[in-house]
């Protein structure tokens, strides 16, 4: 360990260690610019230029290591004066007469701050010689906009988008004084593939690239928050932490928190985190509780006088179906340009789309603003009759993977406790439950084995299969993407060429749903060869054999028949997957959804297994998780068969335990598993109450007209959202719930992260955070529930989940805790089953699987294959994600992807309207020629009310989980003549 | 994510023998990366100029992004970004040049050709003249270069005569 001495400091400094890192170890700051955490040094500013004794010139501290004995002074009048010089000179190009105030200047930015903080006097602007410096500006751009005139051409933001995101947008073209920062070849960030994920506007130094939305409100000003909370990202299961920037009771700015840190996210956000939050000002919050016209109380009883039959629960909208086959309008032009002055027409910055995607007025009149009082007595009051007139078992809750876990407790709790019903259920079933199932039944667990992080520590083969991660879970595919550069071997099984499969060095494009073949015949080919971890097999797994045997039919050659991937390219991955010496798989809804989900998984299993790729830093299992909270909603006991930490409902011993301490009889608990969301939403189902917390199944759950169609037919419904959603509009009651930023709770992220997020800013109007809303809910339904913050409401979880027992809201700050968390003193579990897995003797059991083909085949009649599944820019119904500016302004239509030969076949271009049809239902919605489909094969993202992919989908459930095929179904497409109204 | 830009009526420059000559260059180097001056020197002999589109091409044969390639485009002069004439003239006037007459043979050119503006491409389409840095035959001054002939010893009164040779 080299030893220097830092202005008279010593300090022992790491062997490579630079000046800098030493520098900062003695708590001294050198001015940087050019440097910045986790880039590549580049040493181009030298504003971090020290002295160093012995040496004749200043060195750069940022790039100099150190050796022994070093001493260095860091602010030595020559170095001081280098800074200035460096300063002075980047003066000449930068607009700075604000500056010009003998000291008294106030600093705007990072780079202003260093020119005040030496004093240096910038030259007036009219008096210079150089123009100020240029660049592409992104016209017109709903989130991110250059001002180059403030470059300073560090190019923090080149090496941003190039070495964190592996995106490559920016980079410095031309030379000398001309030197600028450029986009993409020619100013279109579209083309150049950009994310929107903001990377460069968090490292620009001096604001030359900007966040519209905060400029718009303040100006050239930076944004003068009141205070900075730090929460969780809202969006997916990586679990970003950040930085919500408050001011008059407004979330104004989001940033990622300090890069150091060990968050999943390390800095980074995508796209959603960083600029889809203005969705929680919008003007189509529910601030009061509003109750359906016709329920009215009567001598302290509510009965309902309103019209009954098929009037009861309608209203002045069109159904989804009504709405799904209407023309749509065609998309708004998009601004395109390398300046400002390049665009014919300087569009507005402000462009409202709310108008558009917001709630229509009509949906609210059949509704009348409440009290909660009134609003809380009537759901209470119906719950208990239904319930005391029907029994448990009409009785069901839909609960919330947006929600946190205290609220997905506490709401199991009362239905549990309270109803004695087991009818709890959540969109995990549409999402992991195959995954969930199949774990179960291998491993006897219901999560990821390993973190995200050490995809970049420590995989050599990365095994992707069904999940498009790059634009679902964006900051985790960045960090794929590093990896993969780094040198970690890539193979991709998807049908779709997506852009990890773009990246792959395998890329496995079988035909949708022949997943089973794929891997089974990977392991037939890993035995033929004999690369199966033989040691692996016989200490920690058992029932090998029939897998062996399974898979001997399983040739590669069969597997190309089937799947339409060529055997040779099988035998490579296989052998690849198998060598590893590290191989991580990950996997998400591209085999979970599937009529075989439960299958694909077991076969992704058993590959896993016989490899003995699991519980190794570096060799993980991970499913990953789509929601927010859809891991902690399902740890919370938002499952049918389980109480919280997967104890089952059907143990008599577990069931007293809960009863315990949730204070009833246990008797009055049922020992019977529930029905499944997929199962309670038909026709025959018993279910005749039902309370919805943060869900919209009416656009998320397949066959939305048959959905449609049942949710009328429900003696009572409520509906705890943020907006008056799709589903809302049938509800009795919709009670007003606090968005993410409103509320502290906790949320578990796809590695088992526990994180906390805390309270920003009030609820608008009267709405109220939703475990409140339980809390109360509960008490006037009398079940004792006495908490008076979600921490109170944490103190009972750890009472009742052992891998929780460990965790206080005070450990969780910062990073968060990986559970199983068994004690205080506990560190979190970043990896699992290093040499057991949690069954009862220990062992993973292998399950033979055989292929089955999906129910919807392509016939004469309905030629293609239709897929569905997320953008980038959009999140599930769209709910959200519709109500952010921004991310509206870049996805502002359904659409669906079509293989180009096709659409030539069809006579269709880009952006003319088409009708698709399936056994189901119609869509009209508009072409997006792309060659990430094969061909015959239809992407249709599900968020678009207006051409909702799900009234196509099939209700056919698979038999483990029940889970819908929303992954395949059987469609036609015609086209439709543009003036054709239908 | 927006479409997959159309690429209007874009000849790929990388085809048959040329691509196959690509290959070979990217041969020689361990990475793809090594191989950009010669790729874009070989669109600019097959095109005159490298456009946008042909920067997109380049980018993805070699696994860069196209705003590297613009990068490396725009940093060397001697890549055209715009269309030039059939001749591309390049009169030194450096120095030893200039002290024997080059901003005569410079002028002759611009006046012959008819492109009257430095950089600017003659009406007919045929000549595009530019000044440069020295061309290293400052012996044989004035120096210029036609395309890839180098002329030495060049004086104004020569210029129709050499223009004749280049239609
Ligand atoms: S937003 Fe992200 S992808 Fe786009 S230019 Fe900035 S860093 Fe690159
Ligand atoms: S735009 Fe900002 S980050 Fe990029 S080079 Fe200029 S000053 Fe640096
Ligand atoms: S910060 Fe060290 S050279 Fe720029
Ligand atoms: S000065 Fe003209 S060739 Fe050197």
């Amino acid at each position: 360990m080299p030893t220097v001495t830092v202005n008279g400091k010593r300090v022992n400094a790491p062997e490579g260690a630079t000046i800098l890192e030493a520098a900062r170890l003695a708590g001294i700051e050198i001015p940087t610019l050019c440097w910045y955490p986790k880039l590549p040094v580049v040493g181009n500013c030298r504003i971090c230029v020290v002295s160093v004794e012995g040496q004749p010139k200043l060195l750069p501290a940022c790039a100099t290591k150190v050796s022994d004995g070093m001493t260095i002074a860091t602010e030595s009048e020559e170095a001081v004066e280098a800074r200035r010089e460096v300063l002075r000179l980047l003066l000449e190009r930068y607009p700075a007469d604000h500056l010009r105030n003998g000291g008294r200047a106030q600093p705007r930015n990072e780079f202003e701050r260093y020119v005040v903080q030496y004093g240096v006097e910038p030259t007036p602007v009219a008096e210079r010689d150089l123009s100020l410096r240029e660049g592409d500006e992104r016209p017109g751009d709903p989130m991110i906009r250059h001002d180059m005139s403030l470059c300073i051409l560090c190019t923090r933001c080149v090496r941003a988008c190039e070495d964190i995101q592996v995106v490559g947008v920016l980079d410095v073209a031309y030379r000398g004084e001309h030197a600028q920062i450029i986009v993409g070849n020619d100013g279109d960030p579209d083309k150049a593939a950009c994310t929107w994920c903001g990377e460069c506007v968090r490292v620009c130094p001096t604001g030359a690239i900007f966040e519209v939305l905060p400029r718009e409100r303040f100006g050239e000003h930076p944004v003068r928050s009141d205070r900075v909370v730090r929460s969780v990202c809202p969006y997916c299961g990586v679990g970003c932490q950040v930085d919500l920037h408050v001011r008059d009771n407004e979330v104004v700015r989001v940033t990622s928190p300090d890069i150091l840190l060990d968050t999943p996210n390390q800095g980074s956000t995508c796209v959603k985190g960083r600029f889809g939050y203005d969705f929680v000002q919008h003007r189509d919050r529910l601030t009061r509780p509003l109750i359906r016209k016709g329920w009215v109380k009567r001598e302290g009883r509510w009965v309902w006088e309103g019209p009954t039959g098929e009037l009861r629960r309608s209203g002045p909208w069109r159904t989804i179906a009504g709405e799904g086959v209407e023309l749509k309008p065609p998309a708004p032009p998009r601004a395109t340009g390398k300046r400002l002055r390049d665009l014919p027409l300087l569009e507005r910055v402000t462009q409202d789309i709310r108008d558009r995607a917001a709630t229509p007025a009509e949906w609210y009149e059949p509704f009348r603003e409440a009290t909660w009082e009134e609003a809380l007595d009537l759901v209470a009051s119906e719950l208990a009759r239904i319930h005391r007139e029907r029994g448990p078992g009409a009785m069901a809750v839909f609960q919330s993977a947006k929600c946190s876990n205290e609220e997905n407790y506490l709401l199991q709790r009362l239905f549990r406790a309270r109803f004695g019903t087991n009818n709890v259920d959540h969109c995990t079933r549409l999402c992991h439950s195959t995954s969930v199932s199949a774990m179960q039944a291998a491993l006897n667990t219901a999560a990821a084995s390993g973190s995200m992080r050490e995809i970049e520590e420590a995989c050599d083969v990365i095994f992707i299969a069904g999940a498009n991660t790059t634009e679902t879970h964006p900051v985790f595919g960045a960090a794929i993407k590093r990896a993969h550069k780094r040198g970690a071997f890539l193979i991709v099984a998807d049908p779709r060429k997506i852009e990890l499969a773009r990246r792959a060095d395998i890329h496995l494009q079988m035909q949708p749903g022949t997943d089973v073949a794929l891997f089974n015949a990977m392991l037939n080919h890993i035995l033929a060869c004999g690369l199966e971890n033989q040691e692996f097999i016989a200490k920690r797994t058992k029932n090998f054999e029939a897998v062996r045997r399974a898979v001997q039919p399983y040739t590669p050659e069969r597997a190309e028949a089937i799947t339409g991937v060529p055997a040779a390219l099988i035998r490579e991955a296989a052998e690849r997957y198998a060598r590893g010496p590290n191989t991580t798989t990950l996997w998400a809804m591209g085999l979970t959804q599937h009529l075989t989900g439960h299958d694909m998984v077991t076969a992704l299993l058993n590959l896993i297994l016989a490899t003995g790729m699991i519980g190794r830093w570096g060799a993980a299992m991970m499913p990953v998780r789509g929601q927010n909270n859809v891991q902690g909603a399902s740890d919370m006991g938002a499952i049918p068969f389980v109480y919280p930490d997967y104890q089952p409902v059907s143990d008599p011993k577990i069931r007293e335990k809960f009863a315990r301490v949730w204070g009833v009889d246990p008797e009055s608990m049922s020992l019977e598993p529930g029905l499944k969301v997929t199962e309670m939403a038909r026709e025959d189902s018993p279910i005749r109450a039902l309370y919805i917390m943060g869900e919209n199944p009416i656009i998320s759950d397949p066959d939305i007209a048959h959905a449609e169609a049942w949710f009328a037919t429900l003696e009572f419904l409520a509906v705890q959202d943020l907006f008056l959603t799709e589903t809302a509009r049938y509800a009795d009651v919709v009670l007003p719930g606090a968005s993410f930023a409103e509320k502290t709770g906790t949320y578990v992220n796809t590695e088992r992260r526990i994180q906390i997020a805390h309270k920003a800013i009030e609820p608008p109007g009267e709405a109220r955070a939703d475990w409140e809303i339980i809390v109360d809910l509960s008490n006037r339904l009398g079940l004792p529930t006495p908490f008076k913050s979600p921490e109170e409401v944490m103190e009972e979880i750890r009472k009742v989940a052992p891998a929780w027992a460990g965790v206080t809201y005070r450990r969780l700050e910062g990073a968060g805790l990986q559970y199983p968390v068994p004690t205080e003193d506990h560190p979190g579990t970043p990896f699992l089953f290093a040499d057991r897995f949690p069954t009862e003797d220990g062992k993973a059991t292998f399950h033979p699987v055989e292929y089955s083909d999906p129910a919807e085949l392509p016939d004469e009649e309905y030629p293609f294959v239709m897929n569905t599944g997320r953008q980038l820019y959009h999140w599930h119904t769209g709910t959200m994600t519709r109500r952010s500016r921004g991310l509206d302004a870049r996805e502002p239509l359904a659409v669906v992807e079509i293989h180009p030969e096709d659409a030539e076949e069809l006579g269709v271009t880009e952006g003319d309207p088409v009708r698709i049809t399936s056994r189901r239902g119609t869509i009209v919605t508009s072409v997006r020629i792309s060659d990430r489909v094969a061909r015959r094969q239809v992407f249709v993202p599900f968020h678009f009310r207006e051409a909702a992919a799900n009234l196509l989908t099939s209700p056919v459930l698979e038999p483990h989980a029940k889970m819908a095929e929303l992954k395949v179904c059987a469609v036609r497409i015609e086209k439709v003549p543009v003036e054709a109204a239908v | 994510m927006s479409a997959a830009p159309e690429k209007a009526a874009y000849e790929p420059v990388f085809t048959g023998d040329r691509l196959k000559e690509l290959e070979a260059i990217m041969a020689r180097y361990p990475t793809k990366r090594a191989a950009l001056l010669p790729a874009l020197w070989m669109v600019q002999q097959a095109r005159g100029w490298i456009s946008e589109e042909a920067m997109v091409e380049v980018a993805e044969i070699l696994d860069l992004t196209p705003a590297y390639v613009k990068g490396v485009v725009t940093f060397y002069t001697m890549y055209h970004q715009h269309p030039v004439g059939k001749h591309f003239i390049q009169v030194c006037t450096t120095t030893p040049c200039n002290l024997c007459g080059a901003e005569d043979v410079l002028a002759a050119f611009l006046k012959h050709t008819g492109c009257e503006e430095l950089g600017a491409t003659s009406p007919d389409g045929k000549y595009t003249v530019v000044e440069v840095e020295c061309l290293g035959a400052c012996g044989f001054a004035t120096a210029v270069l036609i395309g890839d002939d180098f002329l030495e010893n060049v004086t104004a009164e020569k210029v129709p005569e050499i223009l004749k040779r280049y239609q």
